[in-house]
């Protein structure tokens, strides 16, 4: 400061709370933005895939030749093509380029890579290829009964190992029946505990296809560089576990694989997982020595891209007259389609609220996931906790009823607080459950309103209005699922007080950017302008699992704030050697330097950073912290606080029934989530309204229609997404629950906007007409029959146990 | 592989009709909201020849003589819902309108691309029909312009088809102004005010004195191969008092009288369901008036 | 070979050429030909309004317009709307209102936007609502951006200059 300058004193001031404008929003509103559909590569080609035109057949022959030598053609490729292919997938039973087999509609059996897009579409319509027809399986009840027909009989190889490469996992080797995986759980004793119930209500529930549209299409480019290095541009979700994963299918050195990330028009759980376009698309690369772009086509994304896990489950639930739940026993039923990906391991969340959402002393819980030659269930967005909360939440209404119990005392009685651990282990170091019942059902006048339609249920008016509440309880602090659950950060400071945030955690367009600059910036006393980040290249950023289980603001933001600490440590060390005083006398405030009691300012962040740089002892501030969070594995019983931190919400949906035709409207929906804290409020509120639009179209309109094994609806024209005037009134309420763990006391919250809508609306329905639907969606049609007697009849035929 | 092989923007309706006259095979783009994606969808093949006709001056506009509205086949969704004289006198073409897709597609549809897609759904058919709307066509078959009208109810043939003959282009539709005391509706099932492919749709017009339609004019859509006149129903309702009983008499004639198919939109039993339940609450409204 | 075709358009204000294939659609043309990517895919059915231009000061979605069809015409795209002043209180109020998450509608929001805003300048929530019926998001849930264009409307209606 110069001798001229008055003192200055700084004014204390918070970014936690505040709406902070999303970074990259003006670019993205100018259409400046480029996508992975807007980067060419020069020299670049065009990748097609050939997909099968049969839903369950044997490959007799693939005749490339009129392809190849259509001019403008790069490269054909079939798995006969690739050396050691391997195969993809959480269950490795998954080939890129499909071999002897097609399983599913989808599969991909040749591809093309062409100068142009039409050329290589014009070149697909030139290969040929000669199926032979398999009994097609499409109903997993079917599936599984002794004799059906195997999806998956590869022969086992002698020693049943796989002879590629020492030390590799096993490849996949086939299956002596269709069953795909199987999930066991229990806590606590259910047969003793419904002997001792009150009250005991059983259901069965059908949980159906949705797809995630996201508004970008998939799509990728892989480049080999001269010295056989790949780069490719990739919207996954999960950066670093990609690179490994491809260099284990490309039989690679991970270190020479680079991902860039551009900007992604969408991701909610569609880019976790590796699919076959992605590795074909690098093996034309490989064959054409060129760069392949591959995009898709809106029909191409909904008939290939994985869905939401489809399940049929049987929820057997008891509780006493006094109110309190007993137990819960389920059995589930999982369409595992023509191969294995996420979808089949979201037992791993939907047991969680079986055995968690509301205290519940005994829990027995079983997934069969049967392989059918339907599409395949992927991660999405609450990644089978919808389905789950769909169940529970019915039954938390009906047992209310049968024991003459208000509704909502029932969900009060149960709800877990502070302190407890749930019978599977998870530790509620935080929790706003009560709150988030209350606070919604206040804010909607719930009572009033529920008593009042109960008793318009016969009056003339053929509109029924209806409310119903439904809770949700989702990690909100990671998830360890992996060996690790962390996220690195590195941060620089320069010379002029800005600050380049590199950090693990990738951007879908979430504001993850925007919210770890706002906790770096509270840290260290900046404006968010002062604040780049690097969140998208293998190249430069550290490691971190990915962006799932609504874990990136916890885990990125710790990591980021542990980095912005210790950044801020040595500046305020420096400053104190200079102005001669300790480091616990200052903080950095508004861009300076202040002396922390009384806010006056000693020197701005850029001089002191010039200051360090410039001097004998020349330092620059440049940190690291990676955030491991304090939760622990599952054990082999799948019990253990897997996360560090949990959030609820209870969400409020209020309908309209018109019982003439059917149609339902959502016309207001109040949300109250236990978030925390606040930290961006116009980021988190995007979120939320985001996430309660996404439910509604689970409850109301969406559903891809698959009849044997074919996609009936492959585009938007009649797989019905919300459009913007069927959106109902949605009030958001926010119980900071201030978890210790959480960055400023923050909690994940990506997922659950979705996660109880549709069990809330069930309950509206029920609200309004006193008939119960248990399966979705609550298309016009559905509503209609049920209301006319002429329901679906839901069955689950109990499986002998293994 | 036959690919297009001629693009051409006629300026005038003899241009055109001269092309239809020399070949078959033409295809006519006019607003393209329908030509587009069916092409790129591999759903439909342009032929060879491209032809143009949004130039044509004949074919626009919206003019009213004689006693008739004509629409011209170009006229867009948009400029029919804007049309001081539509709003006048044809105010269900406007409801019509009002639930045609999205704003994007009713700036670039034009009427007479949705008169000769003749979807069994089509958003604008039901209403034509109600309004006893004639499809006006030429052609030149003899070197010299020809042309001929003929009522809508004998246009559709079948799902995209109709009797537009294939050297002939619909130039209008024509439509005799209401008389006094004129009732018309349309109703379009849906769970969107727009951008929605109707399960069914409904139109009801007559003449409405003392509680009773008479020159009753009944249509659906979405429930038979071509949106259809309904003659059982129109007679049920013919000049009869809209008390409770006639109401439910007639909702139950039109739930016969229809023929519709499952489909992924929705099953026939509900369609049917649905044509009951709507020309009821129709009617009430109508009794109500 | 599939024939091709000259045309001569305005585009963004500037007069020029290109040559297309006839059955090419102007959003392939606007992408590839002429090389402004702000228009997106969508859906390439005019059902998700992710491609949506002005022409001839009307709104349309670029892939169910073939790219012949621009001779002749004014062609306005989101790179055009770049000095627009309704167009730029728009994005600001997208920007301020916390309506853009991945981006991806956002260009065919804000053209759409734009001419809703043209036509209808004193449009409510309402209208607003309708007025981008033919225009999905899968991530907002159209809330803020309802809310954004209301702004710019509300400024309409009090007269501010936008």
């Amino acid at each position: 400061m110069s001798i001229a300058e008055k003192t200055r004193y700084i004014q204390a001031d918070t970014l936690i709370g505040k709406r902070i404008h999303k970074m990259d929003a003006p670019e993205k509103a100018s259409g400046k933005t480029r996508y992975i559909h807007d980067i060419d590569l020069p020299g670049q080609l065009y990748g097609k895939i050939l997909r099968s035109t049969r839903v369950h057949a044997r490959i007799k022959s693939i005749d490339t030749r009129a392809a190849r030598a259509l001019p403008g053609v790069h490269a054909v490729i079939t798995a006969a093509d690739i050396v050691n292919q391997r195969p993809i997938g959480v269950a490795k039973d998954h080939m890129p380029l499909k071999t002897d087999k097609v399983r599913s509609l989808r599969d991909e059996v040749a591809a093309v890579a062409a100068e142009s897009e039409s050329i290589a579409l014009e070149a697909l319509k030139l290969i040929k290829v000669e199926y032979e027809d398999l009994p097609i399986l499409t109903d997993p009840a079917e599936a599984i009964k002794p004799g059906a027909t195997l999806i998956h009989p590869e022969p086992r190889l002698p020693g049943g190992q796989d002879a590629l490469k020492p030390g590799a996992p096993v490849a996949f080797t086939g299956k002596p029946n269709n069953i795909a995986m199987r999930f066991d759980y229990c806590h606590g004793d259910v047969v003793q505990a419904e002997a001792e119930s009150d009250v005991v209500v059983e259901d069965t529930f059908k949980l159906h296809y949705v797809t995630h549209c996201c508004m970008g299409v998939s799509g990728m480019i892989a480049d080999f560089d001269s010295s056989g290095n790949l780069l490719m541009y990739s919207n996954t979700q999960v950066p670093f576990l990609h690179k490994r994963e491809f260099a284990e299918y490309l039989n690679m050195d991970p270190g020479r694989i680079r991902i860039i990330q551009p900007a992604i028009g969408g991701g909610f759980g569609s880019k976790l997982d590796i699919y076959p376009f992605e590795v074909i698309c690098v093996f034309l690369a490989r064959a054409a020595k060129r760069p392949v772009k591959l995009v898709f086509t809106r029909e191409e994304e909904f008939i290939s891209s994985p869905t939401r896990q489809p399940v049929l489950l049987t929820l057997r639930s008891g509780c006493k007259t006094d109110g309190t739940l007993t137990f819960r026993t389920v059995h589930t039923l999982h369409d595992n389609g023509a191969y294995t990906s996420w979808g089949a391991t979201t037992p791993f969340v939907m047991m969680q609220t079986f055995s968690s959402l509301y205290r519940v002393p005994n829990c027995d819980y079983h997934t069969t996931a049967v392989y059918t030659n339907n599409p395949y269930a992927g991660s999405f967005r609450g990644y089978g906790n919808l389905q789950a909360t769909f169940a529970v939440e019915a039954h938390m209404d009906k047992l209310a009823e049968a024991i003459g119990m208000d509704t909502l005392e029932f969900r009060l009685k149960n709800a877990q607080a502070e302190g407890e651990v749930s019978g599977q282990g998870m530790e509620f170091h935080s929790c706003g459950f009560k709150e988030c019942l209350t606070t919604a059902a206040e804010r909607s006048d719930f009572r009033r309103k529920f008593a009042e339609n109960v008793r318009n249920r016969n009056s003339p008016d053929p509109i029924k209005r209806g409310i119903g509440i439904a809770s949700m309880l989702h990690v909100g602090g990671g998830a360890k699922i992996y060996p690790s659950d962390g996220c690195g950060t590195i941060l620089k400071l320069d010379d002029f007080g800005q600050v380049t945030l590199i950090t693990g955690a990738s951007e879908i367009g979430q504001g993850s950017e925007t919210v770890l600059s706002q906790l770096v910036c509270e840290e260290l006393g900046l404006p968010m302008s002062a604040v780049t980040v690097v969140n998208n290249d293998t190249a430069i950023t550290p490691w971190d699992v990915g962006v799932h289980a609504s874990r990136t603001t916890f885990i990125a933001g710790n990591s980021a704030i542990g980095a912005a600490r210790l950044a801020k440590a040595k500046v305020l060390a420096a400053a104190a050697k200079k102005f001669e005083c300790s480091a616990e006398a200052l903080d950095l405030r508004g861009g300076y330097v202040i002396k922390a009691a009384s806010g006056e300012a000693l020197i701005d962040l850029p001089r002191l950073m010039r200051n360090l740089h410039f001097s004998d002892k020349a330092e620059l501030v440049m940190t690291t912290f990676y955030y491991e969070p304090p939760s622990m594995h599952q054990d082999k019983g799948f019990k253990g606080n897997v996360s560090a931190a949990y959030a609820w919400a209870s969400q409020v949906v209020e309908v309209e029934v018109d019982t003439e035709t059917g149609i339902v409207k959502m016309t207001k929906i109040t949300a109250a989530h236990d978030v925390g804290r606040v930290l961006n409020r116009l980021g988190i509120e995007g979120q939320i309204e985001g996430g309660v639009v996404m439910g509604q179209g689970y409850a109301l309109t969406e559903s891809l229609i698959v009849e044997n094994g074919v996609t009936r609806n492959p585009n938007f024209r009649d797989y019905k997404l919300v459009t913007a005037p069927e959106i109902p009134e949605i009030d958001i309420a926010f119980i900071e629950s201030m978890d210790g763990e959480g960055p400023q006391g923050a909690k994940g919250v990506g997922e659950a906007p979705a996660i109880c809508v549709a069990a809330a609306t069930a309950n509206a329905i029920y609200n309004a007409t006193g008939v119960r639907i248990c399966g979705l969606p609550f298309t016009p049609e559905r509503v209609y029959r049920a209301l006319h007697g002429k329901g679906e009849k839901l069955y689950l035929a109990p499986e002998k146990a293994a | 592989m036959d690919e297009i092989e001629l693009y051409v923007a006629p300026s005038s309706l003899e241009e055109a009709a001269a092309y239809l006259q020399r070949s078959a095979e033409v295809t006519i783009l006019a607003g393209g909201t329908d030509l587009m994606p069916q092409s790129q969808g591999g759903r439909l093949k342009i032929k060879r020849t491209l032809m143009n006709i949004q130039h044509i001056p004949e074919l626009k506009g919206i003019t009213i003589d004689n006693g008739a509205i004509r629409i011209g086949a170009l006229a867009t969704i948009t400029e029919i819902m804007q049309s001081e004289l539509i709003r006048q006198h044809l105010p269900i073409l406007v409801e019509a309108c009002d639930h045609f897709a999205s704003d994007q597609i009713r700036n670039a549809a034009t009427l007479g691309g949705n008169v000769c897609n003749a979807s069994p759904a089509g958003d604008m058919l039901v209403p034509l029909l109600v309004l006893d709307a004639e499809a006006e066509l030429a052609s030149k078959p003899n070197g010299s312009l020809t042309r001929r009208r003929m009522p809508l109810t004998e246009f559709f043939v079948g799902p995209g088809k109709t009797r537009r003959g294939p050297a002939e282009l619909l130039t209008g539709l024509r439509i005799g102004l209401p008389p006094a005391n004129h009732y018309a509706r349309f109703f379009k099932f849906g769970t969107r005010p727009a951008l929605d492919i109707s399960a069914i749709s409904i139109g009801i017009a007559g003449v409405l004195k003392d509680g009773a339609l008479s020159r009753v004019r009944v249509a659906f859509g979405a429930v038979a191969p071509v949106p259809m006149r309904a003659p059982r129903t129109e007679h049920a309702l013919e000049g009869r008092r809209l008390d409770a009983a006639t109401i439910e008499l007639v909702a139950g004639v039109a739930r016969d009288e229809v023929t519709p198919i499952d489909d992924i939109r929705a099953t026939a039993w509900y369609r049917k369901e649905l044509i009951h339940n709507i020309t009821r609450r129709m009617l009430a409204h109508v009794a109500q008036t | 070979m599939s024939l091709k075709h000259d045309i001569e358009f305005n585009l963004n204000g500037i007069k020029r050429r290109a040559t297309v294939r006839v059955d090419m659609s102007a959003l392939d043309m606007l992408r590839e030909v002429v090389g402004l990517t702000g228009t997106k895919y969508g859906c390439g059915e005019g059902e998700c309004g992710a491609c949506t231009i002005l022409v001839d000061g009307l709104s349309l979605n670029a892939c169910l317009m073939f790219a012949v069809d621009c001779h002749g015409r004014d062609v306005v795209t989101i790179e055009g709307l770049a000095a627009d002043a309704k167009a730029d209180a728009l994005r600001a109020a997208f920007v301020e209102h916390g309506a853009v998450q991945c981006g991806y509608c956002t260009p065919g929001m804000v053209v759409q936007a734009s001419h809703l805003l043209t036509t209808h300048p004193a449009a409510d929530a309402e209208a607003i609502k309708r007025g981008i019926e033919g225009n999905l998001c899968r991530c907002t849930g159209y809330k803020k951006i309802v809310e954004a264009i209301a702004s710019v409307s509300q400024a309409g209606r009090q007269g501010a200059t936008p």
